[in-house]
């Protein structure tokens, strides 16, 4: 008894002394619930056996002024140890509501990393508690709150005041909240608010938030089918990143290959091998042969994987450049046996090689695609209708993409 | 104002495509770059200039001997 005792005691007066010293680092360490860290496991321990906890921080002069925040997060880290964890949820974010009430009258920004650490854990208590929830049958309903939440935060930070850096981690939660949640449209009024207010700065904020956010804006791009926009924001994140984090980089890669592709850039293949990205292997080879089979082939392999990351859409756009591919391939072929005659390519000669790549496809679907290549200037030329030949410029016939889109 | 229209059916849809585990880490608290030449590697792994006119790998010397089987094919049928 004794001992819980002293170990209550302990943890509330660093409590009491990180906040008047203004020491936020020793402040997040005390809110870190998730952590399993072995201070606050037998704290916890401790709160279990010393059912008193409360009065002796009501009876402290030094304490009872935090009363708000230190008898909800005792709850906090009770309920997890004992693996209650809706319960931890809901004590958790009574006292990150208190604290947040507390952080609003500081002045300096002496707290900010506390507060992460109160972003950070809310969204992990409710993942954890909405799986709980959804174990028992009930809807999970924590993370939205903690969404909420965590809006209220963004709004707090959001003013003149040294604090603003801190908003840019806020948003990295909510975004990681809404991505999980598929309620990505929220992700919008944040993004306006963090590239259009006038208190902010982008290079102000901390690069690990500058990376996160543009990874998860990248990846919203991507959707929207904003290439050159996707590119710039998952480069930006790739070339930031620490490669400690290889994981990440992973991640970023991801999204940002297929994006390269579409604007005709190609990966190396010591990159794809060096990040295990082996999906993309074939799709880059089939780019390079002008080999549709195998892109074919290669999208349906990895149908799930493409499907679930929300880029087979695009992959499934690179055929027209590997038509492309081929076409300037029987070109060349062509060329090397007779110069006066490659510009003109009779479609049945593209019919048969299609045919060759066991696709079949009849004159007049391959007259269609021939037409969408010229339309999108991935091909420059004209047909002769009548004698079923596409007749090629004579100057630069394929056009390059050039780090620019196929226009639609 | 026609290209407003088709919007709340690919929300739906976008709404499935974010099933995923690709959450990012979480970075230390403290993560500040601490390389910038590491990012510079990392950007030179791209190719923009792969689309050449060698055809000496497999796929296009296939493709050759289908399309000069073709004309053979075509030229012994013209005479």
């Amino acid at each position: 008894m004794g001992e819980a005792n002293r170990q209550i005691n302990e943890y509330l007066n660093r409590f009491s002394d990180a906040v008047s010293y203004q020491d936020g680092k020793s402040l997040s360490r005390l809110l870190s619930v998730s952590s399993d860290s072995a201070s606050l496991l037998s704290l916890a321990d401790a709160l279990n056996i010393f059912q008193d906890a409360n009065r002796v921080i009501r009876q402290s002069e030094k304490h009872s002024q935090y009363t708000d925040i230190l008898v909800p997060i005792f709850r906090a880290l009770q309920s997890y140890r004992l693996r209650n964890l809706v319960e931890s949820y809901i004590a958790f974010e009574r006292a990150s509501n208190a604290f947040i009430q507390e952080f609003r009258n500081w002045d300096s920004a002496w707290a900010l990393e506390a507060l992460y650490v109160i972003a950070y854990e809310i969204r992990i208590l409710a993942e954890r508690a909405d799986v709980e929830l959804a174990s028992f049958g009930k809807t999970p309903e924590k993370l939205k709150g903690a969404g909420s939440f965590l809006m209220k935060v963004f709004g707090v930070l959001a003013g003149k005041g040294p604090k603003r850096v801190g908003a840019l981690y806020v948003t990295c939660q909510l975004f990681k909240i809404y991505f999980k949640l598929g309620t990505v449209h929220l992700c919008r009024s944040v993004i306006r608010s963090i590239e259009t207010a006038r208190i902010f700065d982008f290079e102000e904020f901390p690069v690990r938030d500058k990376v996160t956010y543009m990874y998860y804006t990248g990846r919203l791009e991507v959707y929207n089918e904003n290439f050159p926009a996707a590119d710039h924001k998952l480069s930006y994140a790739l070339t930031h990143c620490s490669e400690r984090k290889e994981e990440n980089i992973r991640m970023i890669l991801k999204y940002l290959i297929p994006v390269k592709l579409s604007i005709g850039i190609l990966p190396r293949d010591s990159l794809l091998r060096k990040f295990n990205l082996n999906e993309y292997r074939d799709v880059v080879l089939a780019l390079r042969r002008g080999d549709l089979r195998l892109l074919r082939h290669a999208l349906q392999e990895h149908e799930d994987r493409f499907l679930r990351s929300g880029v087979y859409l695009v992959l499934e756009k690179l055929e027209l450049q590997v038509y492309q591919r081929l076409i300037k391939k029987i070109y060349i072929i062509q060329k090397q046996k007779d110069p006066n005659k490659a510009h003109q390519i009779k479609l049945d000669v593209i019919v048969k090689v299609l045919k060759w790549l066991q696709i079949d496809m009849d004159i007049d679907e391959v007259e269609c695609i021939m037409s969408i290549l010229i339309y999108k200037n991935l091909v420059k030329g004209y047909f002769a209708h009548k004698s079923k030949v596409a007749v090629l410029s004579k100057q630069d016939p394929f056009p390059r993409l050039n780090g620019k889109p196929v226009s639609s | 104002m026609a290209t407003e229209q088709p919007k709340p059916a690919t929300e739906e849809a976008k709404m499935d495509l974010f099933e995923d585990d690709d959450e990012f880490e979480e970075f230390e608290i403290d993560y500040e770059l601490e390389d910038k030449e590491e990012g510079k590697e990392a950007l030179q792994q791209w190719e923009d200039d792969w689309d050449d006119d060698d055809l000496n790998d497999d796929f296009s010397l296939q493709l050759r001997r289908e399309l000069e089987g073709n004309a053979e094919k075509n030229e012994s049928k013209s005479t």
